[in-house]
């Protein structure tokens, strides 16, 4: 088993921890690996990007595990995310090992070139509300962690706009998403609904996570 | 933020996405450390491959580098002498070299980023949000 990164000094009044969620991404990943390195090769140098990267965890693990060739750039509109993930790279890289990992203050995907991002990975806010919260105006704001929970209606609001946008964020030929989904989010509909616009959809992990169903989703064009 | 992340950015305005001059973004007044790397050719290689040479050149010259060659370095291998000098100072400039602060201009719209402690800020006052 690939030994999960280290997380410290973390304020999680500020940014979201770890919980079931990441740790199924993890475990997603480590299933994965084969086809993801096989997907890759040796002959290119990918760029992986996580939307709400939080912690860290996830694409830190990436990076030194899954794909260590590849380069990572990862987007949190919350600032305190960005740093805390930058230094979780940081705690987890040895002397003979530095890890290529970015981090952006950003939403989504907005400022990254289109066609450019290889591997997406997103644990979206995924839990049903009346509305998506909208981003505060300074850092000191106590509402940030919102935004890494509440996804408006059916908790899809937010993954919806990743997923109408597919088509122009992931590269042409290699580009693969991994979306995580809990049971409220109706992933089977979703699945439907991208399988006719044109994608391979294929359930890859799932897991019951107290009184939530959490499952990770693999995005491939046909 | 590393100067090869450069590359993969642009202005997170919409309407700017179809404009040719909103990439590269312009980066003025920037702070640059350099940070010590592992150091993996094959990386470099396959890198280069992928990157939009002419904005790797106009991004340098933002930032007072005037030393690349016009057009990119091509069938450079890992086992060749002359190969390796070059992937070396690629691997420099590309995975070494960080702004840490500064700012960062969109040609087509003029709207003016920020990078601060190496984290480049890309979210829009809410009458330019997408």
């Amino acid at each position: 088993m690939l030994p999960t990164p280290e997380v410290k000094d973390i304020d999680y009044d500020k940014v979201y921890e770890p919980s079931e969620d990441s740790f199924l991404l993890l475990d997603c990943f480590e299933q994965e690996q084969d086809y993801i390195r096989k997907r890759f090769g040796n002959t290119s140098s990918p760029l992986i990007t996580e939307i709400g990267s939080g912690s860290g965890i996830v694409s830190t693990f990436f990076a030194k595990h899954i794909l260590p060739k590849s380069v990572v750039l990862t987007t949190d509109v919350n600032p305190h995310a960005c740093q805390t993930t930058l230094n979780t790279a940081k705690q987890n890289q040895t002397e003979n090992e530095t890890l290529r990992l970015d981090a952006a203050q950003m939403n989504l995907t907005d400022a990254i070139r289109p066609k450019a991002i290889d591997v997406l990975i997103f644990n979206p806010p995924y839990v049903p509300a009346s509305e998506v919260p909208d981003i505060p105006k300074d850092e000191a704001d106590p509402t940030w962690l919102d935004l890494a929970l509440l996804g408006g209606e059916d908790g899809m609001v937010t993954t919806w706009q990743v997923l109408n946008n597919l088509q122009t964020t992931l590269s042409q030929d290699q580009g693969v998403a991994y979306i995580l989904f809990c049971a409220r989010n109706k992933p089977d509909e979703v699945a439907e609904k991208m399988r006719r616009q044109g994608w391979q959809v294929d359930l890859i992990i799932s897991r019951k996570a107290g009184w939530e169903v959490l499952s990770v989703l693999r995005f491939v064009r046909n | 933020m590393k100067f090869l992340t450069t590359n993969f950015v642009q202005c997170a305005v919409k309407s700017c996405h179809s404009s040719l001059t909103s990439f590269p973004l312009q980066y003025e007044e920037c702070q640059l450390v350099q940070q010590e790397q592992d150091y993996n050719p094959e990386f470099i290689v396959h890198m280069l491959e992928r990157l939009d040479w002419n904005a790797i050149v106009q991004v340098a010259k933002d930032l007072g580098n005037e030393s690349l060659p016009a057009n990119k370095p091509e069938d450079l291998d890992p086992i060749m002498e002359d190969s390796q000098a070059v992937l070396r100072d690629l691997h420099t400039l590309l995975v070494e070299t960080q702004i840490v602060e500064g700012k960062m201009v969109c040609k087509n719209c003029g709207h003016i980023y920020y990078i601060k402690n190496s984290i480049p800020n890309f979210l829009l006052p809410p009458h330019l949000a997408n």
